[in-house]
């Protein structure tokens, strides 16, 4: 357990360290606490050997920055090895129990297809196959009274069935076991005295709400990825004690806050969008530097380009995001994927139209500079033959061979009939127009408009696209944080501990529920305070707050809405009811104070505050910065010269006028012609509009 | 003059953007929960002309891709800014195809001139017309839909008709709903200028002008290069409504599928009259009539997923539509069931094509079900409880690489369930079983996608249970390529006691506390033949309770034993089987049994004299002698009849014998000829 209280600059050691595991690079972000000094290193994952990138990235702390491991106070990791066992298929061997008749529960789904023009759609293949599947002879009802007993035989033989079978574990999930869960415990004690090898998951256990669908896919991801999280955060605390860090390590949730290793070693489903989820929390930190009321987030990488929405320093959450194929129903920062990133393939079809994507090269073979093998363009070789990229990657990582870059554009251009340069061109113009279909489609949903937002843009190949992205979305301006290459592992280091708690009540809102509410909330508001002092170990002030999934008698759907801890215990219908009416209005544009309204899920945050980095300011830089090199780039159809600026040459108010080119080691800023870049008092790069938009394609 | 190929691929997705932002607008803004639950609408972008060049394909229903509002825009004279026109009648135009469907547009301007159109429908619950929801089965003309309003202004210059509004609010049963989705359908709109000004000014008028009429074009030779990968001929295929009115004559729909290099004619002749139910087509004999259009998009579209979607892809196509008949209904026939029939006629085009592309189509789908309504009273708290439960759906048919989808699929893809959970906690009904129902797959090397099935017990009395939209208890999917068609569907009141009832086509009955009802799709055809389907997957298949040991023997020849494969026995089996298969002739398609039986009498040449005779009355006459020369063909022993059609002329000749009001119709008509 970890005491949160701050570390005093005296005596304690003075670092707090950021680490995140991506599948090509993991980053280090570290934070001088003293100082307010922020330092930054990437190194190459080790997939194979986990545990092992950790180690060289602490020896090259020492090495560059002379930072001990024994002077780390604060160690919080972020890690897609969650992620990534469902997207490879490599978790466990389950067996899943339901109740007797409804065994076709995860191969039904939800019905719909993914998508609907096509005969040959298809939902994907459960992560548990239905020969897996066992009945049980229980039933529980809607009210939670007990209406067949559980029949112990039919446990028995189901739990005989997955031993014989091999399984590695069990996944519980009964007919309203939401609203009572004494079938699924007794199928726990059962497995306990007979099969106490198996891994049993509750789905009351994991986010008990109604639906058992999107209960059941949720307990059966937990489960799935439990050993291998579980053994993944042992070999990291043993790495970690082998290397000198004495600090216990924290681990950053999918809902943007973080937990122990304990608990995480437990409840695995709550970190498999751990990095992902902590970058948009670093993004919200700077959102909250620049003041900006609405941005949207972008990480590209090689593989993936992400957006997330932030308002008023928050980041959106939500249930239901896909974890691969799966919906996991789990409180998470919602991110949308809105392309395949750097490594996407441009191609010329029959009908001598250009497109990008939806292949990509991934990060292996990779983009064809990469010289890994890659043959095919894709948006980094664009980037490359246009001008706009070094000779180097990531740290020196990756070499980038133009040569390669230039005849693997040449082939499209040849298709196309028009010159390499002008096809680079094209290819970045026509996976922007991709990128800005998809975000357009984001943000009606949202019904936030792009010119009063800002791109924060962050991820290797954020900063190079996000110029182009923000012109065609007529955004108001695009900031690039000072560490847009670390921000996942900078994220976790500003988080707070974070756990959601719920229970389903699903009761009109009417008086006969006031007791109902008040005790369901005074209940959770127990467990949170408890999680925060028991498990998390926190001695600081519990935050909790409370909000309800809400909706209009008849709607399918619920609203989650804020709401404050004293309107439940005094039983405020009036403020209850209000405060729905107000969140439907401002999603919907309309409410309905007359229609009865229902509240299916309470819900609870616990929040314990973690002390925030006092983070140093930009020292002023030189007006105007000098160039470090000058550079031909193509752009907006022709020749145009760029100078190319140092990142760390840059201080507060150095001002630059594009086009031009801002390097650092971790990634490559691209400022368009007709756009001015200032460094502001934190030292993030604010790129806006000097002269009205330049019209581009024709 | 075209644009450039690369500023027409970023055009393409900022008019793809557009359309998906209004369907987003319009989705989030929606009053109705029906609008949300069923995504029963469109948005999209068209040409001066009317022409959809631009589609949501996230949300919204699946049909519209090709629509032209061409005869609507023209119904108005003049437009200017801010006008916004609406219509709901099936017969002025054919832009809308029942009246629940409300359809908008709004000219867009630049300089003065109109540069693009707004466009989108909603379904809404009520359009007022005889029976609450407006749509049943049985309301026999058009007039009993509920109001219905042909184009006209809903908006002048941003001013909206108050009148109009007053009308149409008095006439439907929940105005509110109503008046709150026009007012998300008129947001989508906004949304829809908003952006294509926002097109204009980065591409320019000039380049928004000729890139959305090149956006069609692209389809167009998308389409025809997806066309010409077919071989040409002509194929054959028809399939069949259960009833063609409660408790009455199968329905034909019959298509000659013509592909010709890159083009395709579709020929409906031979399809039957129209009908005295709702079930009737619209289309006004549009060869390119956006209903027709919707299993020719599947198709291609799932032939070549990278086919851009929008209208150009029906220049590839010509409709012949025969007037009068269930798939051209003359006015005022009913048309409000229309899907009953048009997911049918999907089905058809999809069989059809398969022929000319048998590796690379799938067999029969289950196409849709019935969506269950239930109305009871809870006993509790003494309030009336009216709830959709749930869509009773099948699943896609096997396919040359792998197994149809369980559950839905195909051309029923875009449908949600409702949770168990939720459904018991919000409709005093027990539910006993929602899942998979085995046996019901056509057995193939690919087998069909199975049915879902839903077993409910009713608590209190006087529980009424809606099934709109019942068909294929008699005709089934179908199965290709030596592979099986899907078990029928079922509709069976207290299943397995003493009281059972099978409710075959029934779509509303009453029931009481304890009675149990149990519903279930019908299953896809399979693809290939079942005798190659690997034993261990059959093996497999009887694991997880989709197939039973029985039919596992008698379908696949598969041993199962007590969970256990004998592959000896097995062997034996198939080989038995297989000499079985190779003495019958090896049909490309394998039908239902009641198929089969029924076509020993309504063969082609029997269909093809009815559609000769009943071609020669008015259309008024036709529905009514088809039942009479049923009635007569069907009198006579099954071995008295020639198959040759000849016993079709003669009932007739009888028909027409035995009315004397008949005859002189058709003396005078003789007469005018």
């Amino acid at each position: 357990m970890t005491d949160q209280s701050p570390p005093s600059p005296e005596v304690a050691p003075p670092y707090r360290l950021g680490v995140d595991i991506g599948g090509t690079f993991t980053d280090f972000c570290l934070l001088d606490v003293r100082s307010g000094e922020l330092r930054s290193l990437k190194v190459l994952s080790t997939p194979q050997r986990p545990g092992e990138e950790i180690a060289t990235g602490l020896r090259a702390l020492e090495a560059r920055h002379g930072v001990a491991p024994s002077e780390i106070a604060y160690f919080v990791h972020g890690t897609t090895v969650g992620v990534n066992t469902v997207l490879q298929r490599k978790g466990a061997r389950l067996w899943l129990l339901t109740t007797e008749a409804f065994e076709d529960v995860l191969e039904v789904a939800r019905l719909k297809m993914p998508d609907p023009y096509d005969l040959f759609s298809r939902r994907p293949a459960p992560l548990v196959p239905r020969e897996r599947v066992a009945g049980v002879r229980e039933r529980i009802a809607a009210d939670g009274t007990v209406e067949v007993p559980i029949d112990e035989a039919s446990v028995l033989a189901a739990l005989g069935r997955a031993r014989d079978d091999g399984a590695d574990g069990v996944v519980v999930s009964f007919l309203h076991a939401y609203r009572n869960p004494v079938h699924e415990q007794a199928v726990r004690a059962l497995a306990e005295r007979v099969a106490p090898e198996l891994d049993v998951v509750c789905s009351s256990e994991v986010w008990p709400v109604i639906r058992e669908y999107e209960r059941t896919v949720t307990a059966t991801i937990a489960a799935y990825v439990r050993t291998r999280v579980a053994d993944y955060l042992g070999s990291l605390e043993r790495s970690l004690v082998e290397a000198g860090v004495s600090a216990a390590p924290m681990i950053t949730k999918s809902n943007g806050g973080i937990m122990t290793v304990g608990q995480g070693k437990r409840e695995c489903a709550q970190m498999l969008l751990s990095g992902t989820a902590s970058g948009v929390m670093g993004a919200s930190w700077v959102a909250r530097q620049t003041g900006a009321e609405a941005v949207m987030s972008l990480d590209v990488g090689g593989t993936s380009a992400d957006v997330a929405l932030v308002v008023d320093g928050e980041p959106r959450h939500g249930v239901g995001e896909l974890i691969g194929d799966f919906p996991l129903y789990l409180p998470t920062v919602s991110v949308s994927s809105i392309g395949e990133g750097g490594g996407s393939i441009a191609w010329v079809d029959s009908h001598g139209v250009l497109n990008v994507g939806p292949e990509s090269a991934g990060s292996s073979p990779g983009p064809a500079c990469y010289g890994l093998g890659g043959e095919r363009p894709t948006i980094t070789d664009a980037f490359v033959v246009c001008g706009f990229l070094g000779d180097s990657l990531g740290y020196g990582a990756v070499t980038l061979d133009p040569e390669r870059a230039f005849r693997a554009v040449e082939s499209v251009a040849r298709a196309l009939g028009k010159g390499v340069r002008e096809t680079a061109e094209a290819i970045i113009r026509v996976a922007v127009s991709g990128m800005y279909l998809e975000v357009s489609k984001l943000l009606s949903r949202a019904g936030l408009d792009p010119r009063a937002m800002e791109l924060q843009a962050f991820g290797g190949a954020g900063p190079m696209i996000a110029g182009f992205l923000a012109r065609e979305l007529a955004m108001a301006r695009v900031v690039v944080p000072r560490t847009p290459g670390v921000l996942s592992a900078f994220g976790g280091l500003v988080a707070d501990l974070k756990n959601d708690f719920v229970r389903t009540v699903y009761r009109d809102l009417e008086a006969d529920a006031v007791g109902e509410l008040r005790a369901v909330v005074d209940e959770l508001a127990a467990r949170g305070v408890a999680w925060l002092r028991e498990e998390a170990g926190f001695a600081g002030e519990p935050v909790l707050e409370c909000s309800a999934d809400m909706r209009y008698r008849g709607q399918s759907f619920e609203i989650e809405t804020p709401l404050e801890l004293a309107w439940l215990r005094d039983g405020d219908l009036g403020r209850i009811a209000a405060a729905f009416h107000d969140e439907h209005r401002r999603l919907y544009e309309h409410a309905d104070p007359q229609a009865a309204v229902q509240v299916v899920n309470l819900r609870l945050v616990a929040r314990g505050v973690t002390p925030k980095p006092p983070l140093e300011h930009a020292p002023p830089g030189d007006r105007p910065p000098r160039p470090h090199a000058a550079r031909t780039v193509w752009l907006d159809g022709t020749e145009q010269r760029a100078l190319v600026h140092h990142r760390a040459a840059l201080g507060a108010g150095s001002a630059i006028e594009g086009p031009a080119v801002v390097e650092q080691e971790d990634c490559t800023t691209v400022v368009l012609g007709g756009h001015r870049a200032v460094v502001d008092t934190f030292g993030n790069l604010v790129i806006s509009r000097i002269a009205p938009p330049v019209a581009a394609g024709e | 003059m075209p644009i450039d190929k690369v500023t027409l691929a970023i055009l393409g997705n900022h008019a793809r953007a557009a359309a998906e932002s209004m369907a987003y607008t319009l989705y989030r803004t929606a009053h109705s929960t029906f609008v949300k639950e069923t995504e029963d609408f469109t948005t999209g972008l068209t040409t001066p002309a009317g022409a959809t060049f631009a589609t949501p394909t996230e949300l919204g229903a699946t049909w519209f891709v090709c629509l032209d509002y061409g005869n609507a825009i023209r119904a108005i004279d003049g437009y200017e800014e801010g006008d916004i026109c609406l219509t709901n009648d099936p017969y002025s135009g054919y832009v809308c195809t029942h009246p629940p469907d409300l359809h908008l547009w709004q000219p867009i301007f630049h300089r003065g001139e109109v540069v693009s159109f707004a466009v989108g429908h909603i379904h809404n619950t009520d359009v007022g017309g005889a029976v609450p929801a407006s749509l049943s089965r049985t309301l026999t003309e058009v007039h009993q839909e509920g109001l219905r309003i042909p184009p006209m202004k809903l908006a002048r210059r941003g001013e909206l008709d108050r009148s109009l509004l007053d009308v149409m609010w008095t006439n439907v049963r929940m105005p509110e709903q109503n008046w709150g989705d026009l007012k998300a359908q008129i947001a989508a709109m906004r949304t829809g200028e908003r952006k294509v000004h926002e097109m204009i000014a980065r591409f320019g008028v000039d380049t928004f002008r000729s890139g959305v009429e090149d956006l069609l074009d692209y389809a167009e030779a998308q389409a025809r290069r997806v066309v010409r990968s077919l071989p040409d001929g002509e194929y054959f295929f028809s399939d069949y409504i259960d009833e063609d009115a409660p408790g009455g004559h199968p329905c034909r729909i019959a298509l000659r599928l013509e592909i010709r290099d890159d083009e395709v004619v579709l020929d409906f002749s031979g399809s039957d009259p129209q009908l005295e139910s709702s079930i009737n087509m619209p289309t006004g004999g549009d060869p390119r009539h956006v209903l027709l259009m919707v299993g020719l998009v599947y198709v291609l579209y799932s032939l070549d997923r990278t086919l851009p979607l929008n209208a150009g892809i029906a220049r590839v196509a010509r409709c012949i539509l025969p007037e009068g008949s269930v798939v051209n209904a003359s006015f005022p026939a009913a048309v409000g069931m229309r899907s009953l029939t048009c997911v049918r006629l999907q089905g058809v085009i999809m069989g059809a094509f398969s022929q000319a592309a048998p590796d690379r189509l799938p067999a029969g789908p289950a196409s849709g079900g019935p969506i269950m309504n239930v109305n009871t009273v809870d006993n509790r708290t003494g309030r009336r409880v009216v709830a959709s439960i749930d869509p009773i759906t099948g699943g896609a048919g096997g396919n040359p690489r792998e197994d149809g989808t369980d559950g839905s699929g195909a051309n029923s893809s875009f449908l949600k369930n409702t949770p168990v959970e939720i459904n018991e906690a919000e409709v005093p009904i027990r539910i006993l079983r929602y899942g998979l129902a085995r046996d019901s797959a056509g057995a193939g090397f690919h087998r069909g996608g199975l049915a879902t099935e839903l077993t409910f017990e009713a608590q209190a009395p006087g529980t009424r249970v809606t099934a709109r939209n019942r068909d294929r208890t008699r005709f089934t999917s179908w199965g290709i390529q030596g592979g099986r068609p899907g078990a029928p569907s079922r509709f069976v009141l207290n299943p397995g006691t003493a009281r059972e009832q099978d409710l075959a086509n029934t779509d509303i009955l009453t029931i009481g506390p304890g009675d149990v009802v149990h519903i279930r799709c019908g299953g896809a055809g399979g693809w290939g033949s079942p005798l190659r389907r690997p034993a261990e997957a059959v093996a497999l298949d009887v694991a997880r309770g989709f197939v039973s040991p029985e039919r596992a023997l008698a379908d696949y020849g598969v041993v199962v034993r007590d969970g256990v494969l004998d592959a000896d026995a097995s062997a034996r089996e198939r080989e038995r089987l297989r000499a079985e298969e190779a003495a019958a002739d090896g049909d490309f398609y394998a039908f239902g049994a009641s198929r089969i039986a029924y076509e020993r009498t309504w063969n082609r040449a029997c269909y093809a004299a009815l559609t000769e005779v009943l071609a020669s009355v008015p259309v008024h006459w036709r529905f009514f002698v088809k039942h009479r020369v049923f009635e007569r063909v069907e009198a006579h022993p099954p071995d008295a009849r020639p198959g040759d059609g000849s016993e079709v002329r003669a009932a007739f000749d009888a028909v027409v014998a035995s009315y004397v009001q008949l005859r002189t119709v058709l003396a005078a008509g003789a007469a005018r000829r």
